[in-house]
């Protein structure tokens, strides 16, 4: 276990640096760089331009361009933004939490809610309910993210007026308010986001574990259980659940870094300042220093993901042993 | 449906309406307002507002936060010494031709309590003069010789030739900053940083709060000493996505926005909320098709179909610039009479845009041996050669793209083939710097000073990427620009070579749409910068 555990780890970080040198080889290929796009609709002198081209190293070949970037990655300076102005790991750890909190939020819904329902269609297998939620979550699945966004920000914002459209915290609430108030705040800005993504992502979770659950329940095992006369309810969640759920672990890795990076719609239409929309607007702007540290974090989340997938059946599923 | 969903469902009917956040809406304290913008201001700092800081959110908040010497008056006449109305400055005087002397109010203060000196403004023409620390500003206040004290409260600017804007030069280009605070620091924005994070200034309002990719908060500075504002407190709020600016709006949790962005729905949305008003403002912003004079591929060579100035004619005549205004801009736009926005002053009195002509436009073409020889419906010369063309467009901005659309089919009228070529905007510029287009689709943020001009329309201009060259057109503009009163006589001279010439097609002066809550009564915005009359706003109604 632990060889293999070392050797898991060596490939994770061997797949992060082949990752981080093709994102630095792309975004250095992509035509446009961040000085062209300061020019729209202003242009700049020539010694402007150079001035600009000396201040973020453009002058430098791209060789040392990338050696002063992993320099970098060791010793924690990612350099500065170019749009922002500001440090790299500074932008990076002021909106990580706004990310991790929309996407923890959006992973709690999406399996709490994804694997209970997915317990009941199984258990109601074929009954109307059944039927009904699967075409729910379909329709859901098949929903555009922007276009819920759009939706749902229009009805509960605007015309119901239940919850704020838009933003992570009531501005106007202050600073030194009682942290329930602003704790209640922020929850009532978090409900749109996290639903909009939980809504497109919940299909999947209930699929997976309606079937997962499915195979189990005709196990002989099962039917032993219930001859001993074991409430169903019991059968259900003590015994054909815990072995029906690593199916579902292989799907928490999947969405892990899904959340935290691919909302870049959500995050823009409810206004929220996580990672998403700050990686979208830098991308787009040529923004070299601010991509690749969103490109790092990312793919730092998709390989750790990936790792405690791996590492979670290890520890949680007796039947699956790694040497 | 079982009972558990029933009551689920029951839960978030009956509890949704509970979970709107104790604090609702910004009407709560009708002396705040939350003005929602699609950027973020990064560094509010006047001198460090440059490169890629150099935009509007910057500029709106150091607008707040700091005063310039005097500011340009509602006529938005930059030359000349009478159009323009005291701030830090109390009144001026000119010396001579070339020294303009300021005093500075005694009673104004720093936020920090400091006294306001002429060491300030000496230290801050300082900085902005300094090109390796801020190049454009560098070059933009190059005709300044030097910038003297003498005494606490007065200063003295001495110019390196007589022109109309000197005290537009003096003035404009940089806010003051304070001296005893940043004075003993390196000029790099870096050793600025706590600075930044946390600006002092003199303006009518004071710096709170940054909350990151969120917003900023302002406090009234109740000892401006130009009068305390009525609205006490100012949150400019970040929501990049237009759609999430107009959502915030409608719904209550902002009170005003800038510039509402195609396309015009959004404005009607705005417009039929009852609790919103809009108010236009003379925007910087100018659409044109430039045509190149260089053939993209071999910029030595001229352009095969561009270069000739009877097809650049017929091209702009074939043209019908009123509808392709009033389809994509409504009322909030102009034809413009050469490059000229709808805030320069040297726009009054001009001459109008030529009509649509197509007959004059289908003659020019068949003189200059372009006929659709084949009945295909695109011209063709004698050689065989179409008379096609690219239209390069920034995928960025739907206004453009949809004129594009209009304008390949009224070309088409006159048999001309026009592709459009739609980059993504970091591709576009590279390419419209490197001269690599047939017509580009510009738009251009204009200076409020028509001096600017020579940026993009003079043969030596560094933005001149069409290499339209004119030397009488150069004299005339130069002779303006060094004109030691505001003629606009001299100005009309210059659009009219320009015209003449057609080095592009001016397609639009855009008039910007803002919104704001109607509890604001009386309110005035202003075209260079939108909200810096927000102290003078009398105060809201509850």
């Amino acid at each position: 276990m632990t060889r293999w555990l070392w050797r898991r780890v060596l490939q994770a970080v061997g797949t992060f640096a082949i990752a981080v040198v093709l994102m630095f080889v792309l975004m250095r290929l992509a035509p446009g760089d961040p000085l062209s796009r300061l020019q729209e609709g202003r242009p700049m002198s020539p010694a402007e331009v150079e001035h600009l081209r000396r201040l973020y190293r453009l002058d430098q070949p791209i060789s040392a361009q990338f050696a002063e970037f992993v320099g970098g990655v060791f010793t924690g300076d990612l350099g500065t933004s170019i749009e922002h102005g500001l440090p790299v790991t500074t932008l990076l750890a002021s909106r990580l939490p706004a990310t991790l909190l929309l996407g923890g939020a959006a992973i709690l819904l999406n399996f709490t809610l994804g694997l209970w329902l997915g317990v009941r269609q199984a258990v109601r297998r074929g009954s109307r309910e059944d039927r009904t939620l699967t075409l729910l979550s379909l329709a859901g699945y098949a929903t555009p993210s922007f276009w819920l966004a759009l939706v749902l920000a229009w009805l509960v914002g605007i015309r119901l007026g239940w919850l704020p459209v838009a933003g992570m915290r009531d501005p106007l609430l202050a600073p030194d308010a009682p942290w329930l108030a602003r704790a209640l705040d922020m929850a009532a800005h978090l409900v749109l986001p996290a639903l909009t993504l939980s809504i497109v992502t919940i299909a999947g979770t209930m699929r997976y574990q309606r079937n997962a659950l499915l195979e189990v329940l005709r196990l002989p095992y099962i039917g032993t259980a219930r001859a001993k006369g074991i409430p169903e309810i019991s059968v259900v969640w003590r015994h054909a659940w815990r072995n029906a759920v690593f199916p579902v672990i292989t799907l928490f890795g999947l969405w892990l870094p899904l959340l935290v990076t691919g909302s870049v719609f959500v995050e823009m239409v409810f206004a929220w300042p996580g990672l998403g929309s700050l990686a979208a607007t830098a991308a787009s702007s040529r923004d070299y220093p601010l991509v690749m540290g969103a490109a790092l974090l990312a793919a730092g989340l998709v390989v750790t993901a990936s790792l405690l997938t791996d590492l979670a059946y290890a520890l949680l599923d007796p039947r699956v042993r790694y040497s | 449906m079982p009972r558990t969903t029933h009551l689920v469902l029951a839960a978030v009917l009956v509890g949704g309406p509970a979970v709107r956040p104790p604090v609702a809406s910004a009407q709560r304290d009708p002396a705040n307002i939350v003005i929602v913008t699609g950027q973020q201001a990064t560094t509010p700092v006047p001198t460090l507002i440059e490169g890629s800081q150099n935009t509007l959110a910057n500029q709106d908040v150091a607008d707040q936060l700091f005063l310039r010497l005097v500011g340009i008056g509602p006529g938005m006449v930059t030359a000349g010494d009478r159009g323009f109305v005291p701030l830090l400055a109390q009144s001026w005087m000119r010396r001579d031709s070339v020294t303009l002397v300021f005093d500075i109010d005694p009673r104004a203060r720093w936020h920090d309590g400091a006294p306001i000196t002429s060491r300030d403004v000496v230290f801050t023409m300082g900085r902005a003069r300094d090109s390796t620390i801020a190049p454009r500003l560098a070059n933009v206040t190059r005709r300044i010789a030097s910038v003297e004290a003498e005494g606490d409260h007065r200063v003295v600017f001495r110019f390196r030739q007589v022109y109309a804007e000197q005290l537009y030069d003096a003035s404009f280009h940089t806010a003051i900053l304070p001296a005893h605070l940043l004075e003993g620091l390196p000029a790099t924005e870096q050793a600025w940083a706590p600075f930044v994070a946390r600006p002092v200034g003199s303006g009518p309002y004071r710096w709170v709060r940054r909350q990151e990719g969120e917003f900023i908060e302002l406090a009234a500075n109740d000892d401006f000493f130009l009068g305390a504002p009525a609205i006490k407190r100012v949150i400019v709020r970040v929501a990049v996505n237009a759609d999430a600016r107009i959502n915030l709006l409608l719904a209550g949790d902002a009170d005003a926005t800038e510039n509402i962005p195609p396309p015009l729905t959004n404005i009607e949305r705005v417009e039929s909320a009852g609790h919103l008003k809009l108010v236009t403002v003379p925007s910087s912003n100018l659409g044109y098709l430039l045509f190149n004079y260089r053939d993209p591929s071999h910029r030595d060579r001229p352009h095969r179909i561009l270069a000739d100035r009877e097809v650049r004619r017929a091209l702009i005549l074939a043209l019908d610039r009123q509808l392709l205004v009033r389809a994509v801009l409504g009322p909030y736009g102009e034809v413009p009479y050469g490059p000229v926005s709808s805030q320069l002053w040297i726009r009054h009195g001009a001459p109008k845009a030529a009509p649509q002509d197509l007959a004059t436009a289908r003659r020019l073409l068949a003189g200059r041996g372009w006929v659709d020889r084949d009945h295909d419906g695109v011209r063709e010369n004698r050689r065989g050669e179409r008379l096609a063309l690219n239209l390069t467009v920034p995928s960025s901005s739907q206004q453009r793209m949809q004129m594009a659309a209009i304008i390949q089919e009224q070309l088409r009228q006159v048999g001309v083939r026009l592709d459009v070529v739609r980059l993504e905007p970091a591709v576009w510029t590279e390419r419209r710097s490197a001269g690599n287009f047939d017509i580009d689709f510009s738009a251009s943020t204009q200076d409020p000073s028509p001096s600017g001009l020579a940026f993009s329309w003079t043969c030596d201009g560094p933005g001149n990427a069409g290499r339209y060259c004119d030397r009488g057109a150069d004299s005339l503009l130069f002779r303006a620009i060094a004109s030691p009163t505001a003629d606009r006589r001299l100005w009309h001279d210059f659009l009219r070579r320009v015209e003449e010439a057609a080095p592009a097609a001016f397609l639009y002066s855009q008039l910007y749409v803002f919104s704001v809550d109607r509890r604001f009564p009386e309110v005035t915005l202003r075209p260079v910068s939108a909200w810096s009359s927000l102290w003078r706003w009398p105060a809201p109604r509850s």
